[in-house]
């Protein structure tokens, strides 16, 4: 993405033409989406954080400098909704309810995607502690540098690489816990 | 670590978290309604609107005593009534009306050390987080920068604004993030409180 298309879109809604706001959710929605959607792990819960996310953004459109990405400072806005959503509903039962017909042959099979395969790897990802689970969709699913990520999350590097790396810990020993099941 | 390095399920996990989701295809346009249905950025729209809507408020005493010694321009707002009396008042003065202050019975006055700067300004939620509107003065030979303002009585977020960076005030309570990444300061202002 050309960073003057959105230097450009954002100047136009600060000159008041609230339309060219949308062509700014349009270019960034299925990106943030999908990330909201594999840390909270249900739709409705991701639905809230991306409205909530796009609404603090416009409202808070004149704070945006641009010498930032304006994907990245949306992306911090992002992360921290999903972190307020997920800690409100901490407490709540997890949603998934389907078992993983697809586990025991995961690594070798070409998976032909549907919606199990989508909520497998949904009930996998929600396994990860939620601070695993950020680090771990930052770099290998948003495939962000690990400053870019420490930009974003305000976390350091180090303590970053160490997150990613339990969670690709975490990951393994459950595969080696299904194998020898 | 490398994407290379991976174990194979974890990068299967990987791979497939990566494929694009399904979403609601009218999830843009609700969130482009509640967009619509805000005020603008930065309220700098709800400014004009405010400044031509009729309205009343009242100066208590304390604040017609400040207004007499030409501490706080707040007459500006109310039609006119200016009664500075040297420049760094009237940079005050003009200071509130741009930003769009509400009238309020209460004066604060922030004061930031800042000796190498060459411009200092004050962002808040009483100013819409606009580092044009506020500027701070600097006091001559002290490296002090001052601005005093009408604020409503409650919890304000602020920060301060120097050569362009934004700095919460090392003397204040921290608000925590803010969810944009900022760690706003917090001034209590009690009703008819004075600097």
């Amino acid at each position: 993405m050309d960073m003057s298309d959105d230097a450009a879109d954002v100047q136009r809604v600060l000159a008041g033409d609230v339309d060219a706001y949308a062509a700014l959710v349009d270019r960034y929605y299925d990106r943030c989406a999908r990330f909201a959607i594999r840390m909270l792990g249900n739709r409705d819960d991701a639905e809230d954080a991306l409205q909530a996310t796009f609404l603090r953004a416009y409202k808070a459109l004149n704070r945006y400098q641009e010498r930032d990405r304006f994907s990245a400072w949306l992306y911090r806005i992002l992360v921290n909704q999903c972190r307020s959503i997920a800690a409100r509903r901490a407490h709540r039962e997890r949603v998934f309810v389907r078992e993983e017909a697809l586990l025991l042959n995961a690594p070798d099979r070409t998976p032909n995607w549907t919606g199990e395969e989508e909520e497998f790897v949904q009930r996998v990802l929600s396994e990860l502690d939620p601070l695993l689970r950020e680090a771990f969709l930052l770099k290998y699913i948003e495939e962000l540098s690990y400053e870019e990520m420490s930009a974003l999350t305000g976390v350091g590097v180090s303590a970053l690489k160490m997150r990613v790396k339990r969670a690709c810990d975490r990951l393994r020993d459950r595969w080696e816990r299904i194998k020898n099941d | 670590m490398t994407d290379s390095e991976l174990h194979p399920y974890v990068e299967l996990i990987a791979r497939e978290a990566r494929r694009p989701v399904v979403t609601d295809p009218v999830a843009r346009d609700r969130i482009m309604a509640a967009v619509r249905a805000a005020s603008a950025p930065g309220h700098r729209f709800l400014f004009w609107r405010r400044a031509i809507e009729p309205r009343s408020f009242r100066l208590s005493p304390a604040l017609g005593g400040l207004l007499a010694a030409g501490l706080v321009g707040i007459g500006v707002i109310a039609g006119g009534l200016s009664t500075n009396r040297d420049g760094r008042a009237m940079a005050g003065q003009s200071s509130v009306a741009a930003a769009g202050l509400p009238v309020s019975d209460t004066v604060v006055k922030f004061v930031f050390l800042a000796p190498q700067a060459a411009t200092v300004s004050l962002v808040g939620d009483f100013n819409g987080w606009d580092a044009s509107k506020v500027p701070m003065v600097r006091t001559p030979n002290s490296g002090l920068w001052t601005v005093t303002l009408p604020l409503t009585a409650g919890r304000h977020l602020y920060q301060f604004v120097v050569d362009g960076t934004w700095i919460p005030d090392p003397s204040a309570p921290i608000a925590g993030d803010d969810g944009f990444g900022h760690a706003n300061s917090v001034k209590l202002v009690q009703k008819g409180s004075a600097l």
